[in-house]
């Protein structure tokens, strides 16, 4: 923390000074594009590395940006302070209407939707002449600020200021409740709804908050070019920004910056053929060496190092076979792309952290950061013992839930009483995890009425049904794997919170007390479920038993009346179920109603109060643990008859 | 027939399977019994290549097929139909057993009497005859389990892995399926046969494994193990 | 009313251009559930060999089974380079950049080696139009529209027959189960790229007599391709076809009504308010997401 600190303040002393020794505005002017573009890629970072999506519609949005600044200075002669906040908000509002139609689908879809969108500016920039000036452009001139016309070298240090601010500010959001939920949504958006995190709203978040910092790029790179045309905010410009991105390294701030350096010099540096045949020639050597080196010691076979050897002697003899690097700029940025999807995936920063990390083996210790506080582990669960709710909690009646032809629940009438464990058997297939997800709000069902607490939950959302009260355990685990331990439960402990963006932004009192409220007991709940050691290590470094309890913690997280475990016990051995059964009672005590949905029959009995059985969605049978044990239906069609 | 030594291997990081050892000889039928999550589906779909394995071995006819993929595994004569039936629901009855012998059409494994056996496995699922032309996806469970088995037996396979065939299905269902194991088996079939009704499973085979949390916990004669008063507790219901 | 009646025309013909590059997608979709986003860039390659070839003096129905080949080799390339190892590692990312990327060097490279200005391609017939209906209509238009049509045809009575094309169905249907049937799944996914590629060439050679071919003419093209089998959902085959037509027409309609500069925004919308409202597609089934 201290160190990166340090890093910081020295990183914004060299850049302040360098202007002073290095007085020639091409270089000057050189460094300030590549602050401008980190702003941009900060912004850009919070979609592709923490939501996990890939987003071709920034370099409209860094145009928007671009234009409004355009526009109003041109227009209107508004003053450049002004301009600034009014460029962001604009962005904003685009990155919202962006945001509308890339909500409800994933993956390619919102590559595509985003490129829609992209293109779609582009060709408005270009055909709006009354607003734009189209291909003509606009002339910009660099910003007169309280009666002082600022030049090259004063610009500089105005875009140096902004890009370390943003740096502060999208850091504390990123380190807050809103990275969290967007790394969240990311690793498992089931499961961040079922937390009363909705994957709908921090996707809006997500883009706006990206768009915000790509339109305040804009607009500073409007004056700091002193002219924009349509030609700029084109496809090409957000393949280069995805490749900084992806080239420097996804979720590191330091990485954006790294990326937008190379972009921006790249094209410098490769200006003379001859620089890029050395270039080419010394890659090919590397490459080949390297792969002949692991071959002889057998880390790696001829087949795995095929590619990357054909592809760089191949662009080495590219390089000697072209005359003219610039016709071939887009092609070389392909290659790059093609290499570091595949050969680099963490980006320059990541790649050096393995390598760090691999040399001196340095592994996070389990306790620090963490300011524990005196929180006792069973206060961490908030009793629902005083909750006003109806001693019918839940209440089924007559539920379908057909898939096509598929009868997944037939007529199901299911009453859970509060403050009892509720066990639900049934075959493989017979529709338990379908009632689940009906509960949850995954699944609408067909027709029928189902009340928790006294009211129908029939049509809400996940998020919403989550936040009234319904947490859920997922049958094949469903945790933020790339998240710590104690993250995931935080992220539970999202509804908790009532500060706002800014309140992050600025780190005001409110948002660091309760950020602290949270840690504290987060650890609580860790500690419930015997996982306190761990807290910082990845959900998915923890064995299966392991993130079975810890998705238990973060369901509990959510304060809830009714807890919904989905075969808890499944892979656990046979000490580790002995202690679920604690945990399970533990949680019971503290008033909590559960449904149990178990395979393993000696865990059912152990604790339930009473268990439903469902047989092809049908409830064929409901009764105390050992009625249920003797009953012929269920024996036929579960627990195993002896005819066959 | 089939030799699993050692065997290791999981989802990610995490091992679901530890070190386990199965061996089922030539006409004989071997169960795989245990508990939802115990390990069985791994074990057979690290066979045919769909999990890495991380140590261990498998030989098939004294042939390695370690990390084999899939297609490779079948077209060495091992089927295997898997859980959940996994038909191809936008292709006919007939299609899905066409595809069954697809190594057998396309010069990977001899062609043998094509048509001869459409009709034998017509004859064995009289069910599928009915549907011949239907898509199935239309098909019920119970039909498109029956389809799964015709079409894993259209392989003309030295060995057949069955993944829990009685899954989903009603009792008077799972009786029909079983009834068809045993013609199989009475015609001299190779079989591994994963499931979680036991008392069917140990029933019909010669020789049964218990695999509990990834380890082989118990192994033996199915004649044997369907007495052991543990077994009974554990999988044969509560008494 | 000539005049409207003969945008239908002309925008029925582009529109089934559309439908077959997003044929092309549903191809990909279906074996991998992955697309080429370079996909307008296999289309413009076809267009420009088939011109090389056309001024090597190569007949035009000679230049179709040429530019066919082509098309399937640079599909198994865009497959080996960019899908195959994403699928490896199954990252979306990766295919989703490796492709664009691939559509980038691809359009640098034809734009060094054929310049960047639009060149005149030759057609089979003469430029004498047909009356139909009271408006006119170009031989090529026709053609255009037939030739679509039975190239989506073969591909489709391809997979419904031989045992090959059952392998491609299967492998869409149910990728692990295939493999288990004996099927090269991987091969079937490269193949399904090749002809996809294929199908775009085809179509580059078929509409370039009719517009202009030059290297810049497939950016927009896949994306609106792509709107098309959104459109019609990217499982429909008719979807596609009716898609195709929807946005071809609304495309010459606005070109001449409104605009040149802005005959690509209804599209673009259209595709927009599809994915906001109903993200399957107008034709294509919702799917059951398993928790």
């Amino acid at each position: 923390m201290r160190f990166k600190f340090l890093a910081l303040a020295a990183g914004i002393i060299i850049l302040s000074l360098f202007p002073i020794f290095q007085t020639n505005t091409y270089y000057i002017h050189m460094v300030e594009r590549i602050l401008i573009y980190s702003i941009l890629l900060f912004g850009l970072d919070i979609v592709v590395g923490y939501t996990g999506q890939v987003s071709l519609g920034h370099a409209g949005l860094f145009g928007v940006g671009a234009y409004t600044a355009g526009i109003l200075y041109f227009k209107l002669g508004v003053p450049f302070l002004i301009i600034l906040p009014i460029a962001v908000i604009v962005s904003c509002l685009f990155g919202a209407l962006l945001a509308l139609p890339a909500l409800k689908v994933v993956g390619p879809y919102i590559a595509m939707v985003t490129l829609a969108f992209g293109t779609i500016i582009q060709i408005l920039i270009n055909e709006m002449t009354f607003l734009t000036e189209g291909p003509l452009g606009i002339i910009i001139k660099k910003p007169i600020i309280f009666g002082f016309q600022t030049k090259e070298i004063h610009y500089y240090w105005i875009v140096l200021a902004i890009s370390a601010l943003s740096l502060v500010v999208i850091n504390r959001i990123l380190k807050s409740r809103l990275g969290r939920s967007f790394e969240a949504l990311r690793d498992s958006p089931v499961a961040c709804d079922c937390m009363g995190v909705s994957v709908y709203k921090y996707k809006v978040y997500a883009f706006i908050i990206s768009a915000g910092f790509a339109g305040l790029a804009g607009s500073l790179y409007a004056y700091s070019e002193q002219y924009i045309s349509p030609n700029t905010y084109v496809f090409e410009l957000t393949v280069l920004f995805l490749l900084a991105i992806i080239m420097g390294g996804r979720k590191t701030r330091l990485g954006a910056i790294i990326g937008a350096a190379i972009v921006i010099t790249l094209p410098q540096l490769l200006g003379d053929v001859k620089l890029f045949r050395i270039v080419a020639t010394a890659l090919a050597f590397v490459v080949v060496a390297g792969s002949a080196l692991l071959i002889s010691k057998k880390m790696s076979t001829v087949r795995k190092v095929a590619v990357p050897v054909i592809g760089t002697v191949g662009l080495m003899a590219f390089s000697y076979l072209i005359k003219n690097i610039s016709d071939w700029r887009l092609s070389i940025f392909g290659f790059m792309i093609l290499l570091v999807v595949y050969y680099l995936q963490d980006g320059i920063v990541g790649f050096v952290n393995n390598f760090y990390m691999r040399i001196f083996s340095s592994k996070k210790s389990a306790r620090d950061q963490i300011d524990v506080g005196n929180f006792d582990k069973d206060d961490a669960i908030i009793s629902a013992k005083n909750s006003s709710a109806p001693d019918q909690l839940l209440n089924l009646k007559s539920v379908l839930m057909q898939f096509g032809g598929l009868k997944a629940l037939h007529d199901v009438d299911l009453i859970v009483k509060k403050g009892t464990i509720h066990g639900l058997i049934g075959p493989n297939g017979s529709g338990k995890s379908t009632l689940i997800n009906v509960l949850t709000g995954i699944y609408v069902p067909t027709s029928g009425t189902v009340e928790f607490s006294g009211s129908s939950i029939v049509g809400k959302v996940s998020a919403k049904i989550a936040l009234s009260g319904i947490a859920r355990t997922f049958q094949n685990v469903q945790l933020f794997n790339e998240m710590t331990a104690i993250e995931n439960i935080m992220v539970g402990l999202n509804h908790t919170y009532k500060s706002n963006l800014f309140e992050i932004a600025l780190n005001l009192p409110r948002f660091k007390r309760e950020e602290l409220a949270a840690k504290q007991r987060a650890y609580g709940l860790l500690k419930f479920v015997g996982l306190e050691e761990l807290a910082n290590e990845e959900a998915r470094n923890l064995t299966y038993g392991k993130q079975r309890l810890l998705e238990i913690a973060r369901a509990l997280a959510l304060d809830p009346n009714l807890l919904l475990l989905d075969e808890p016990a499944a892979g656990l051995t046979a000490p580790d179920i002995k202690e679920l059964l604690l945990i399970i009672k533990k949680i019971k005590d503290k008033g909590i109603t559960i449904i149990l949905i178990e395979h393993h029959m000696e865990v059912v009995m152990a604790v339930s109060d009473v268990v439903s059985v469902l047989d092809f969605g049908q409830k064929i049978a409901e009764g105390k643990p050992k009625e249920i044990q003797n009953n012929p239906k269920v024996i036929e069609a579960y627990l195993g008859a002896q005819t066959t | 027939m089939l030799i699993i030594k050692d065997l290791e291997s999981g989802y990610g990081k995490v091992n679901v399977l530890k070190k386990i050892n199965i061996e089922v000889p030539k006409n004989k039928v071997v169960t795989l019994i245990g508990a939802n999550g115990a390990g069985k589906t791994t074990t057979l779909r690290t066979i045919t290549g769909m999990i890495k394995l991380t140590s261990g071995h498998i030989t098939l006819n004294g042939k390695s097929i370690d990390n084999f993929p899939s297609y490779k595994v079948a077209c060495l004569g091992l089927a295997h139909s898997p859980e959940g039936r996994r038909v191809f629901p936008s292709l006919t009855v007939f299609d899905n057993l066409q595809l069954g012998a697809f190594p057998r059409l396309t010069g990977s494994r001899p062609r043998g009497d094509f048509k001869g056996d459409i009709d034998r496995a017509m004859e064995l699922f009289p069910k599928l005859k009915e549907r011949r032309n239907q898509l199935a996806g239309t098909l019920s469970g119970g039909e498109q389990q029956m389809l799964a088995m015709a079409r894993a037996i259209m392989l003309n396979p030295d060995i057949i892995l069955l993944d829990e065939p009685s899954m989903g299905l009603a009792p008077i269902l799972v009786e029909e399926v079983f009834k068809i194991i045993a013609r199989l088996k009475a015609a001299g079939t190779t079989m591994l046969l994963v499931e979680q009704f036991a008392v069917g499973a140990l029933n019909i085979a010669d020789y049964a494994y218990v695999l509990e949390n990834g380890r082989i916990s118990m192994h033996g004669p199915a004649s044997k193990l369907k007495n052991d008063p543990a077994i009974k507790a554990a999988y044969l219901g509560g008494h | 009313m000539d005049i409207f009646v003969q945008l239908i025309y002309s925008g029925i013909a582009l529109g089934m251009i559309y439908a077959v590059v997003a044929f092309g997608y549903q191809l990909t979709f279906s074996t991998s559930a992955t697309l080429n986003f370079g996909q307008g860039e296999a289309l413009m390659l076809g267009s420009m060999v088939g011109l090389t070839l056309s001024n090597l003096g190569i007949n035009y129905w000679l230049i179709i089974p040429l530019v066919c080949v082509f098309g399937f080799l640079q599909g198994t390339v865009v497959e080996y380079l960019g899908v195959r190892p994403a699928i490896k590692i199954k990252s979306e990312f990766g295919w989703i950049m490796s492709t664009i990327a691939l559509g980038i060097i691809f359009r640098n490279f034809a734009e060094n080696i054929w310049g960047r200005s639009t060149f005149r391609f030759p057609g089979p017939f003469e430029d004498d139009p047909i009356k139909l209906f009271g408006a006119n209509i170009l031989p090529m238009e026709i053609l255009v529209v037939l030739g679509a049509v039975s190239m989506m045809l073969l591909v489709e009575i391809f997979n419904r027959k031989s045992i090959y094309g059952k392998a491609v169905v299967a492998t869409a249907n149910d990728r692990d189960a295939a493999g288990l049937m004996g099927i090269n799944t991987g091969l079937v996914i490269t193949f399904s790229y090749a002809l996809s590629s294929l199908t775009a060439s085809f179509a580059g050679v078929l509409i370039s007599p009719l517009t202009l071919a030059g290297s810049g003419a497939g950016g927009a093209l896949g994306l609106k391709a792509f709107a098309v089998a959104i459109v019609g959902g990217l499982s429909s085959g008719l979807g596609i076809v009716v898609g195709g037509i929807i946005l071809g027409v609304s495309e010459t309609l606005t070109g001449f009504y409104v605009s040149t500069g802005y005959k690509d925004v209804p599209s673009l919308i259209i595709l927009l308010i599809v994915l906001s409202f109903k993200p399957a597609g107008l034709f294509g089934k919702t799917t059951i997401k398993k928790v």
